[in-house]
């Protein structure tokens, strides 16, 4: 699959991902002479950037880091390209230094150590080849402060048993919002809905396929469910209760994107 | 980003590290969306003592200066030691050999060897509404409060660029929007001497990376620059304004701004929260680096009183060229007048372990960048304590 990400430094590279889900800083989590991973927050301690698409939310720490950055890349022991969520310039220079090929705002939590991932700095996008897309939209219904959960039955395809919001597949070219709408009313029953919002979409990591949740926000008026087939139950929850409850893949963002709409 | 034929061909044709000067200031306007370049009258440049960038910030400016010069007036930041007294200051020659090597690179370049945090001082003071690219936080807030120059913080390699280039990213501080208040601060203190720090280290935790509407006192430009250095330390602020005394404060949109107080108490409690060492190993004057007002003051106050343990003022090498008297006095009173360095910035880590100081930005920064305790008190107080 293609995501489309924003190009910080131009140029082209591919290699597998090594991938720290905190903050990275260079001064202090990478040996400057040989490009060895130190932090041990990263997951990733003792692994060689070389070679490898480097994958962190964001850069932190010391403006040194860019010059770290640099001699790593002259040395040949920095990554091929690096892929942030949200970039600084601390690490923006010391990649446009060393040459490295450089995107973010990309939803890094659905890339794996050992992905195969394409990065253009140059066009803003990365490529994953080994990945399959799925565009689905999710419907966050919303009552006095409570969203809607419902839990998924035994016959639907994937995530049986799991707790979700209203949700389903975009077919083809369909609109993400005219498919989340049609969505409530079958497997609600509620019809009297006022759109309130929509988020940028959630990458979900489910093996080799990444879901690709678009989100929205209806409020409605009425409590009275009526479920389909596809779920077994619902509730009315407050949304810092859905970490208790067992979900799909990232529901916490997904409602996230859509109530805080600026984190 | 759109660019002018002359910066595209910087761009594609230029030397080595003109290209590369392009290119870091497309990856910084990229990442704040500017919608172009701006042609700057001067830049400043961080970066430059070994402590604080290392052996790989040295490795860079030599390559780098194979070929960059930069194409407008360029003043940088201070080394980290005064290299024509660092025999006697006990640091070792590895530190002082790779200083002089940056501090070379940097001439190479064809920068002036100011090695200054306040080149405000030394006759750099870009007018109202000139847009420049300065690194150092303490030195944009003065510029951009003070002054009226426009700035962002720039980052080290960035602001180098820039004097590269002679253009930087137009977004944030150089636009009218981005130099408009976030909240009011109201502050119900005269202040004098270090309360002008105080102020800064309160507003600037309390803002973090807004831009404050100061109410409430008033203060030379003397004060300011110590009120600014603390706030851009503690805060990510690189401008405020104050009712009354900063330029931009009369036409700054402030109705329906969210208000904050700051009280004695506040101040109190921030003079105890970076207060803590109790017997101070020396005493450290500077940072940002003094004026010749205050290096005269500042000899006059130790000609009273001298102390017993060794005091380190700061300054540039133009004001301690211009005012030979009062360093003769500090320096016959057991004192040392170091030029081209600063207090955070300056190797004393080999030497001592609780410094003594009256700047907000050095009580800030001590602790981490040269693992001191400190005692954070006015100046007469401990030149007392010390005596």
């Amino acid at each position: 699959m293609r995501i489309r990400a924003r190009g910080i430094v131009p140029g082209q590279a591919s290699g597998f991902a090594l991938v720290s889900l905190a903050p990275f800083s260079f001064v202090g989590g990478v040996d400057p002479a040989t490009g060895s991973i130190l932090n041990g927050a990263t997951g990733s301690t003792g692994e060689r950037l070389d070679g490898r698409v480097f994958v962190f939310p964001a850069g932190k720490g010391s403006t040194v880091g860019s010059y770290v950055l640099y001699g790593l890349g002259k040395r040949g022991h920095g990554p091929v390209a690096i892929v942030n969520r949200r970039a600084d310039s601390v690490v923006a220079v010391g990649a446009t230094l060393a040459g490295i090929p450089m995107v973010d705002r990309v939803d890094v939590g659905c890339l794996r150590a050992g992905d195969r991932v394409v990065v253009d700095g140059s066009r803003g996008t990365i490529e994953l080849p080994d990945i399959r897309a799925k565009r689905v939209v999710t419907a966050i219904l919303r009552n006095r402060g409570r969203i809607l959960i419902v839990r998924r039955s035994e016959k639907v395809g994937t995530f049986q048993g799991k707790w979700s919001a209203i949700s389903g597949r975009i077919e083809g070219r369909e609109d993400p919002k005219r498919r989340a709408i049609v969505e409530v009313r079958e497997e609600t029953g509620i019809r009297a809905i006022t759109f309130r919002g929509a988020g940028d979409p959630v990458l979900a990591r489910d093996g080799t396929t990444i879901y690709v949740v678009h989100p929205f926000l209806f409020d409605t008026s009425n409590r009275r469910v009526r479920l389909d087939w596809e779920n077994v139950e619902h509730r009315w929850v407050r949304p810092e209760e859905l970490e208790r409850f067992e979900s799909v893949p990232r529901l916490v963002d997904v409602v996230a994107a859509v109530l805080q709409p600026s984190a | 980003m759109r660019l002018t034929r002359a910066q595209r061909h910087l761009l594609d044709d230029g030397t080595g590290s003109q290209r590369k000067a392009m290119q870091i200031l497309l990856a910084v306007g990229r990442l704040a969306d500017a919608p172009r370049l701006i042609p700057i009258t001067s830049a400043h440049v961080s970066g430059v003592s070994y402590k604080m960038i290392g052996d790989p910030g040295l490795e860079f400016l030599e390559d780098f200066a194979r070929d960059a010069r930069v194409s407008v007036p360029t003043t940088v930041n201070p080394l980290g030691t005064d290299l024509g007294q660092w025999q006697a200051l006990g640091v070792p020659p590895t530190f002082a050999e790779k200083q002089g090597r940056i501090a070379r690179a940097y001439e190479a370049m064809g920068v002036r060897r100011s090695f200054t945090c306040t080149p405000y001082l030394i006759g750099v003071r870009p007018t109202f509404g000139e847009h420049v690219a300065w690194a150092e936080s303490s030195a944009v807030c003065f510029a951009n409060s003070v002054l009226g120059a426009r700035t962002n913080r720039e980052g080290g390699p960035a602001a180098l660029a820039a004097a590269i280039v002679g253009a930087t990213p137009e977004h944030g501080l150089h636009t009218d929007e981005g130099r408009e208040p976030t909240v009011i601060v109201k502050v119900g203190v005269k202040p004098r001497g270090i309360d002008y720090s105080l102020i800064g280290l309160v507003a600037g935790e309390r803002v973090g990376d807004g831009l404050p509407f100061f109410r409430g006192f008033r203060g030379t430009e003397g004060d300011l620059k110590w009120l600014g250095a603390a706030l851009a330390s503690s805060g990510a602020c690189a401008m405020f304004h104050l009712e009354g005394v900063t330029p931009e404060a009369r036409r700054a949109r402030v109705k329906g701004l969210k208000s904050i107080a700051i009280t004695q108490g506040d101040l109190a409690a921030a003079k105890r929260a970076h207060t803590d060492g109790t017997e101070a190993e020396m005493i450290g004057i500077g940072s940002p680096q003094l004026s010749s007002d205050e290096l005269r003051e500042v000899a006059r106050l130790i000609d009273r009183a001298p102390p017993r343990i060794p005091v380190w003022v700061f300054t540039s090498r133009v004001v301690r060229d211009a005012n030979q008297e009062a360093v003769g006095i500090i320096e016959s009173r057991g004192g040392r007048v170091l030029a081209d360095t600063c207090l955070e910035v300056t190797l004393l880590e080999h030497r001592f372990g609780t410094v003594a100081t009256p700047s907000g930005k050095g009580a800030y920064y001590l602790p981490s960048l040269s693992r001191q305790k400190v005692v954070f008190e006015e100046l007469e107080v401990l030149l007392e304590r010390y005596a």
